[in-house]
């Protein structure tokens, strides 16, 4: 006796096999006297599972569908067309990227004109931009004042600005965005898991 | 095309996808015999399956929205009617057989000793069914009581064909084993 068929008699049983696979077990059946036992043997068996009904005892059907219809609870949501609230949840990463491409294109348009500006191209058009020069003296002048030493507290002035500049230009941004960003996939997850009612674990 | 019953089926889904309690009854009063089926089975025990069932219920119905038209709720159903048998199980956390102590006690009509014989194959074959693993039970349950092929199970407990294929195979001989024994036993008792 082949353990191949052996493990092919269940399904030959139910009629799960399909084409050669059939014909493969029947030849081998009709040669084989083990495995014809082993099939009447596996027949025995479903009819004793099925004869065996299950006890008396259980609710008839019509009280147990009464019982059940009035101790519904409320249904946990509709079924088809989200709501707005959903709708707006699904906008959240949208917004997001619209967000970001605004910043990086806004850095990249100011370096543009600064480089423009650098190389003459603009002339002296960009001029409005750089505020009133007497107030940005007077405001010089009230730092360094506060500071004390000139020179090294424009020096350090300068470095404290450059610093901001960097982190809020590139990266205090992009990472506010990012972490925004990452809550929303830990909440979608989330609620994701929740809806699908989890039923496959057996 | 679908069936004239299955498009009534649909219909009642979807008044039930709706929060029509009475298009749900419907439902259930078509489904009650084959989900008990598959509880009792998988917990043997009537008070345990009758809890199952009914979370089963409930639990189909909380999340009814979720169901996809036109795939079989009678599938659904059963693998909601697994979870929930086994949860039972748990909760109870561990499988009692009170109709072993209640064997003489429960039913005065167990005079002649074949009744009494069936009911003792039928215990048998429950603990013998209760015996093996959760994930073979299942799939033999689904086969054996819920009648459903072998692809449905596989999509129902969302596994591989194969497994289903080795875990029915697994199932049987195991079953095989031991209802060789105690029903030899049983019979030899009342002869």
């Amino acid at each position: 006796m082949s353990d191949h068929i052996t493990q092919w008699l269940g399904a030959y049983l139910d009629g799960e096999l399909r084409g050669s696979r059939i014909r493969q077990v029947e030849s081998h059946l009709s040669d084989c006297q083990k495995c014809q036992l082993e099939l009447d043997e596996l027949r025995g068996l479903s009819a004793l599972l099925h004869e065996t009904q299950p006890p008396d005892g259980f609710l008839p059907r019509e009280r147990f569908v009464a019982n059940l219809t009035l101790n519904l609870p409320r249904q946990n949501g509709t079924a088809k067309t989200p709501g707005p609230i959903e709708l707006g949840w699904w906008l959240v990463p949208i917004v997001l990227i619209v967000i970001w491409i605004f910043v990086q294109l806004s850095a990249y348009i100011s370096a543009a004109l600064l480089t423009a500006f650098n190389l003459g191209l603009l002339g002296n058009g960009l001029s409005w931009l750089w505020g009133d020069s007497a107030r940005q003296s007077l405001w010089f002048a009230w730092l360094i004042n506060l500071v004390g030493e000139p020179a090294g507290s424009l020096a350090l002035l300068n470095t404290i600005d450059l610093f901001l500049r960097d982190f809020f230009g590139h990266y205090f941004w992009q990472a506010v965005l990012g972490l925004v960003y990452l809550a929303w996939l830990m909440r979608a997850w989330q609620k994701q898991t929740t809806n699908s009612g989890n039923f496959s674990r057996a | 095309m679908p069936t004239p019953p299955a498009q009534a089926e649909a219909a009642l889904i979807e008044k039930a996808q709706h929060g029509d309690r009475n298009a749900y009854g419907e439902l259930v009063h078509q489904h009650h015999q084959g989900v008990i089926n598959v509880v009792y089975r998988m917990c043997g025990d009537a008070q345990l399956a009758e809890d199952a069932a009914q979370d089963a219920f409930i639990q189909a119905w909380l999340h009814l929205s979720k169901f996809q038209p036109g795939t079989s709720l009678r599938n659904w159903l059963y693998r909601i009617a697994v979870n929930a048998a086994l949860d039972s199980l748990r909760r109870a956390s561990k499988t009692t057989f009170d109709e072993f102590e209640n064997l003489f006690l429960t039913d005065p009509q167990a005079g002649p000793e074949s009744a009494l014989l069936q009911k003792e194959h039928r215990l048998a074959v429950q603990q013998a069914i209760s015996s093996l693993p959760e994930a073979s039970r299942a799939v033999l349950v689904l086969r054996e009581y819920g009648g459903l092929s072998y692809q449905e199970i596989a999509t129902a407990l969302d596994i591989p064909l194969g497994t289903v294929m080795s875990r029915l195979n697994y199932a049987r001989g195991k079953l095989k084993q031991t209802l060789t024994h105690e029903l030899m036993d049983a019979e030899q008792a009342y002869v």
